[in-house]
């Protein structure tokens, strides 16, 4: 199965949102606006995924490939866009006036509030994975390109769903909390790394690969899925060391040399004078820059 | 002055926390163990199968459920081992002794619950696997008996200076 028809306006829409990510954040950054460029990276590093899954050679016998491909586009790629919070810039960006309004209200409306809440966002992505995988699905894919370039088409929408239900990090409507999201990623860990391991003995019905073939694929299936996992747990693990980082001790950030008392010592004397701290402002605007960034509204 | 000096005034947050400290390391020594077997069974060895077709369905769910949570595990536990450093809430030898009793708790149980109950999959293939299954499970309570003795340990020791 590829991408068939929809493989050509997809890489283009890919290259073309990367180049309007740059252009947005280089206009954020000239007006003022802190926007690191670790995400201008992990932003370009996703559509450079998803392009290299659509039209990229990939190595490997068809299905070893085939499993490549959806690692790249349906996984890897939109991870990686999630990350980037592509909504928050587009809302930096945009002037107040209906563009942006409209924006907000679909990003805040009850479909996308349902749509994004983890455990749904995880059965739309997995569900159809495992309909494409345990059904017929895949061999009426085969027989239509049409049906198999919009298989295509969901499984990157479907996988940039569930990176940003688990993830969090743009504004959209109702909060939801760590445990929820990281019980939400275990889940959907397991029910791939179980896909994958029957995928080892037993191909999509209606198909005929070799079976070192099947082996090869299911096992990059397999072990390319825990890669993407470790990620976005990374992620919700970094979300939430900052997070009672900051709640521990408001105002104030963790002295970071503390275990050296010479260290300490200079610290806490360069504190005491009249120099004021550099540390400390520095960590609180970042907080609030976060903040001002999650509730653009 | 400015700004407060940052070790006055919390009290709490320096006090060791043995339990926590326990605990988080278990959750790492149970995943870094689990990390172990996959490395070296599964893929140096190659002793191990990716799957075994004895697998049963259930195993099949326990097992990907399980390796799942090794992942996270680990990554979970590194953060809160950072987080219990970063508030010098660290208690060393509970810290040791969870990890050793973390890591054999998931050696024993992937040697009874995987290997022996469920089936998942054998330590070898095309061998007598029973001297292999005594010396994973002896290894993991090794492990385990190792443990509870740093824990006793520091156990007293925590009871010499009460912090």
């Amino acid at each position: 199965m590829t991408a068939g028809p929809v493989a050509a306006p997809l890489t283009l829409a890919c290259v073309l949102a990367a180049v309007v990510y740059a252009a947005g954040a280089a206009r954020l950054r000239r007006r003022g606006d802190a926007w690191p460029w670790r995400r201008d990276c992990v932003f370009a590093a996703g559509c450079a995924a998803v392009v290299w899954g659509l039209t990229g050679p990939v190595p490997g016998e068809p299905f070893t490939a085939h499993a490549g491909r959806h690692l790249l586009t349906a996984m890897a790629g939109p991870a990686l866009l999630a990350v980037a919070r592509p909504l928050t810039l587009v809302l930096r960006l945009l002037p107040p006036g209906r563009p942006r309004r409209g924006l907000l209200r679909v990003a805040h409306s009850p479909v996308a509030g349902w749509l994004l809440f983890p455990p749904v966002a995880a059965a739309v992505d997995l569900g159809g994975l495992w309909l494409l995988y345990r059904t017929e699905l895949w061999a009426a894919a085969h027989r239509h390109p049409l049906l198999g370039g919009l298989l295509e088409l969901h499984m990157l929408l479907a996988g940039l769903l569930f990176a940003m239900a688990v993830c969090r990090l743009d504004p959209v409507r109702g909060r939801c909390g760590l445990p929820l999201r990281a019980v939400t990623l275990l889940a959907a860990g397991a029910a791939h790394a179980v896909l994958a391991k029957s995928l080892y003995v037993a191909g999509p019905p209606g198909t005929a690969f070799a079976a070192a073939d099947l082996r090869a694929g299911a096992q990059l299936m397999y072990y390319g899925g825990d890669a993407v996992e470790v990620f976005l747990a990374l992620v919700l693990a970094v979300q939430w060391y900052a997070a009672t980082g900051h709640g521990r001790r408001p105002g104030t950030p963790f002295p970071r040399v503390r275990t050296d008392p010479a260290v300490y010592r200079r610290t806490t004397i360069s504190a005491m004078s009249s120099r004021p701290p550099s540390a400390t402002p520095r960590r609180v605007s970042r907080v609030s820059a976060r903040g001002s960034g999650s509730s653009p509204a | 002055m400015s700004t407060s000096d940052p070790l006055a005034g919390t009290p709490a947050a320096r006090r060791p926390e043995p339990r926590r400290s326990l605990l988080v390391c278990a959750v790492i020594g149970a995943a870094v163990m689990a990390a172990v077997d996959e490395i070296v069974f599964h893929q140096l060895l190659h002793w191990h199968h990716f799957y075994d077709r004895s697998t049963s369905g259930v195993a099949l769910v326990s097992d990907g459920l399980l390796h799942t949570a090794e992942l996270l595990a680990l990554v979970a536990g590194f953060f809160l081992y950072a987080d219990l450093r970063r508030r010098r809430a660290l208690a060393p030898g509970h810290a040791w002794s969870g990890a050793f009793l973390g890591a054999g708790a998931f050696q024993v149980f992937d040697g009874i619950v995987d290997h022996k109950v469920l089936r998942v999959h054998q330590v070898r293939y095309g061998v007598d696997v029973t001297p292999y299954d005594w010396a994973w499970n002896l290894a993991g309570l090794a492990l385990l008996v190792i443990g509870g003795v740093l824990l006793s340990r520091a156990r007293r020791a925590g009871g010499r200076r009460p912090s």
